[in-house]
């Protein structure tokens, strides 16, 4: 019997029947799977049909967190969506922190599993005697901060945390996104369409039952090692002050910032669009998620603008990427994306698609109702990325994603959108970090960075490299040797910082999470015994799991692999110059080590 | 008298403060049992702990069984073996910063002199300091907040103070 960290619950819900069940969670599926992704992946694999609608009313979308969630663990309240992506068509699932998981926690359910459609728009409130249904009529069409702020009222209780949909999800968007904490973005795979396709607004959650851990002194005194290790970091105060916007100049210094669609890495004009340049001009204050130490993430005032973040991602994808030299249109782009809950990377991918194929002559503006972007535009941007929220005219049909909207166009046209397995590319150009080419290639959800975040092949710690992975070129950003096993080493590390929950920043980047003291956590933490062996052995089962079912979902050996781009065409300018990708080797070397043949 | 002091502008919204205030009480981690509690505005970005501010007007002295008294560094100190639970602590506080919970009442008793929230916090938000012998007035938000649930009644405090300095962002960014 569970007694310690987890709630211990599962919450379905049917939304056709708005009916729904509390069931037990399987002893059988604790101590393997941990929680979080991991269980979510798991109930996908077994309960879903494949081969179903991902915006019909047979797709799950499974709310998941850990047992270590909401705890003294600093930046531990993640919570991951998972359900069949309807951008990919298959495995897609995002994380968020903030303040959601921590109050669901509170709820006593580990998972919420919601599937059906209801025939009318409205939220969920879940507590821990189970979900109510609010019909929200008067919620359509409405911005994130205000449905937030109109739960809240409606329950008069601001302890409500609210996971919701703006007008992209309502309207379908493929990349749309579910946003939590107000700014906090459970962004890729369009896990936002799956909830507007059930006509689900939002899901809010409030409880009022505690977490107790097995061993309070045990877990404080990893707690505490860990806070010391955060605090202690080198890169502490770079990103407290810059939070992730830091990478513009990291990448750029290196030569593989996106610009203007991955033609270049290097951004001449990129001090006025740096992290440093944020945090000098339109910075006001530090903001943080749940219990976490590190506080990385900003409040920005600009023009009539406010808002949280922006977060690097967001940052590039709406400056260099589309090469425009405009922070305050970034930040302004910022706030309109979070708020209407669209994914700011594919976004920015298919509007960057478009003005690059433009630009070549590839497709022409009549084929796109007229449609004519060129770099920088920031006019013509505003007005395009408002008609994909609103599948408004030709925004209509970008709102499919680059890939889907590519197939009507030339081969030569579909090669240039940056996405593997139809999941548009993070901004960090492959040709100058091979590891996190590689992971492209093969993470599960498509082009993604997180499932593995091999931020260690930016550290240049050669002796490190050697020991851990046998060559010294895992710590060379430009070496292809020996990225296979960094990968396959960071890709654990992912996994376990999405089972305990944790965010990437933390578990992966400042390298605080390893095997030991994640063990160390889980014991203290459930009771339950943990091994180092133990964890790494189900860490790679789980990954193994993922990889059997995108099989499942049809993806293929060739599909782990990257744009041509990036095997044929090298930089020409920077610390990148030259170099291109031998992905076809990565891939194999990946392959061997996990004992996969195809 | 000592007291702690918040900074708003410090606040990031992380919540330290809440989760070290309920983990030392009750060696458990929820936001019902902490005696400091975090509103997170996320329709203005401002951020902020409610606590007892050790108010010039005591109103939660009013409680009708005597339950509740000060101490000698100036905290509520509650006598749950007086206490009925009859709500009229809650009611009078006009910020939300003493709440029923189950079978207790929360309210902060600054840890008998070395307050847990104050050691959470990274950023400096939460200060705890000797006291000048002042207690502020919460005479005008207890006029306003007299209908409201404490965690409406701490939503408006925050709000309020939030309004004040949201406006020296502008300023500072103009």
């Amino acid at each position: 019997m569970l007694r310690y960290a987890y709630g211990g619950h599962i919450l379905r819900v049917d939304l056709t029947e708005r009916s729904s069940r509390i069931d037990a969670l399987d002893s059988s599926w604790i101590k393997p799977l941990i929680g979080g992704r991991a269980a979510n992946t798991k109930r996908l694999s077994e309960e879903l049909n494949l081969g179903c609608d991902p915006l019909g009313p047979e797709n799950m979308l499974i709310f998941g967190i850990g047992p270590l969630t909401g705890s003294l663990l600093p930046a531990s309240a993640y919570h991951t969506v998972t359900a069949k992506s309807p951008l990919t068509g298959i495995l897609g699932d995002s994380a968020a922190g903030g303040q959601f998981a921590a109050e669901m926690k509170l709820t006593g359910f580990d998972q919420i599993i919601i599937s059906g459609k209801a025939d009318t728009l409205l939220y969920l409130l879940v507590t821990e005697s189970g979900v109510e249904y609010v019909d929200c009529p008067e919620l359509a069409g409405k911005i994130i901060t205000d449905t937030t702020q109109a739960i809240r009222e409606n329950h008069h209780d601001y302890s409500i945390q609210v996971a919701a949909i703006g007008p992209a999800g309502e309207n379908l968007v493929q990349f749309a996104a579910i946003v939590s904490s107000g700014n906090r973005v459970n962004g890729r795979t369009g896990m936002g369409a799956v909830m507007g396709a059930k006509n689900l607004k939002a899901v809010a959650v409030r409880g009022s039952r505690s977490l107790e851990v097995a061993d309070n002194l045990a877990f404080l005194a990893e707690v505490r090692k860990i806070e010391e290790n955060i605090l202690n970091h080198d890169e502490y105060e770079k990103r407290y002050r810059m939070g992730t916007t830091m990478l513009m100049k990291d990448l750029n210094n290196i030569g593989i910032l996106p610009t203007r669609h991955f033609q270049e890495g290097v951004c001449h004009y990129v001090d006025e669009i740096s992290g440093q340049a944020l945090a000098r001009t339109h910075k006001v204050k530090n903001k943080a998620c749940f219990n976490c130490n590190l506080h990385c993430s900003r409040y920005y005032v600009v023009e009539d603008s406010e808002a949280e973040g922006p977060e690097f991602e967001t940052l590039c994808s709406f400056t260099s990427r589309l090469g425009s030299r405009d922070l305050p249109f970034a930040l302004e782009m910022n706030n309109f994306l979070n708020q209407t809950g669209m994914d700011s990377i594919s976004t920015s991918e298919v509007i960057g698609w478009i003005m690059e194929c433009q630009e070549r002559g590839l497709i022409h503006p009549q084929e796109l109702d007229g449609l004519h972007l060129r770099w920088g535009e920031t006019d013509k941007i505003r007005d395009v990325v408002h008609m994909i929220a609103c599948r408004r005219g030709i925004g209509d049909r970008l709102a499919d994603g680059a890939k889907k909207l590519s197939e009507s166009f030339s081969q030569e046209a579909q090669r240039l959108v940056m996405q593997v397995k139809g999941l548009d590319m993070i901004c960090g150009d492959p040709r100058g970090i091979k590891a996190y080419g590689l992971t492209y290639a093969v993470a599960a959800r498509g082009a993604d960075h997180l499932r593995a975040e091999p931020y260690f092949e930016l550290t240049n710690r050669k002796e490190e490299a050697k020991k851990r992975f046998g060559t010294e070129k895992a710590a060379d950003r430009l070496a292809e040797e020996g990225k296979a096993a960094l990968v396959s080493y960071s890709e654990k590390i992912a996994l376990l910082t999405d089972c305990l929950t944790m965010c990437k920043n933390i578990g992966l980047c400042l390298d605080v999470l390893n095997f030991e003291n994640a063990s160390a956590l889980l014991r203290a933490g459930t009771g339950i015994e943990y091994s180092p062996e133990y964890l790494e052995e189900i860490l790679g089962n789980h990954i193994e799991l993922e990889y059997q079912l995108n099989r499942r979902f049809g993806v293929k050996k060739d599909d782990d692999t990257l744009p041509e781009r990036f095997q044929k065409e090298p930089l020409t300018e920077g610390p990148t110059k030259g170099s291109i990708v031998d992905i076809r080797r990565m891939v194999d070397e990946y392959y061997k080590i996990h004992g996969r043949r195809e | 008298m000592m007291a702690i002091r918040v900074d708003l502008s410090k606040c990031t919204g992380c919540r330290r403060c809440e989760t070290a205030c309920a983990f030392f009480h009750t060696g458990k981690v929820n936001h019902h049992q902490a005696r400091i509690k975090v509103m997170n505005l996320y329709e203005t970005g401002v951020d902020g702990p409610v606590l007892c501010s050790q108010c010039q007007e005591r109103y939660c002295l009013s409680c009708p069984e005597k339950a509740l008294s000060t101490g000698k560094l100036g905290q509520v100190i509650v006598l749950p073996a007086l206490c009925t639970l009859c709500g009229v602590c809650e009611k009078a506080c006009p910020i939300g910063a003493i709440e029923m919970f189950r079978d207790f009442v929360y309210v902060c008793d600054l840890c008998g002199g070395r307050p847990r929230c104050v050691d959470a916090c990274t950023e400096g938000a939460i200060i705890f300091e000797q006291g000048k012998g002042e207690h502020p007035s919460l005479a005008a938000v207890k006029k306003k907040t007299m209908k409201m649930n404490p965690s409406q009644k701490r939503h408006f405090f925050i709000q309020e103070l939030g309004a004040d300095f949201r406006r020296t962002w502008r300023k500072a960014r103009a």
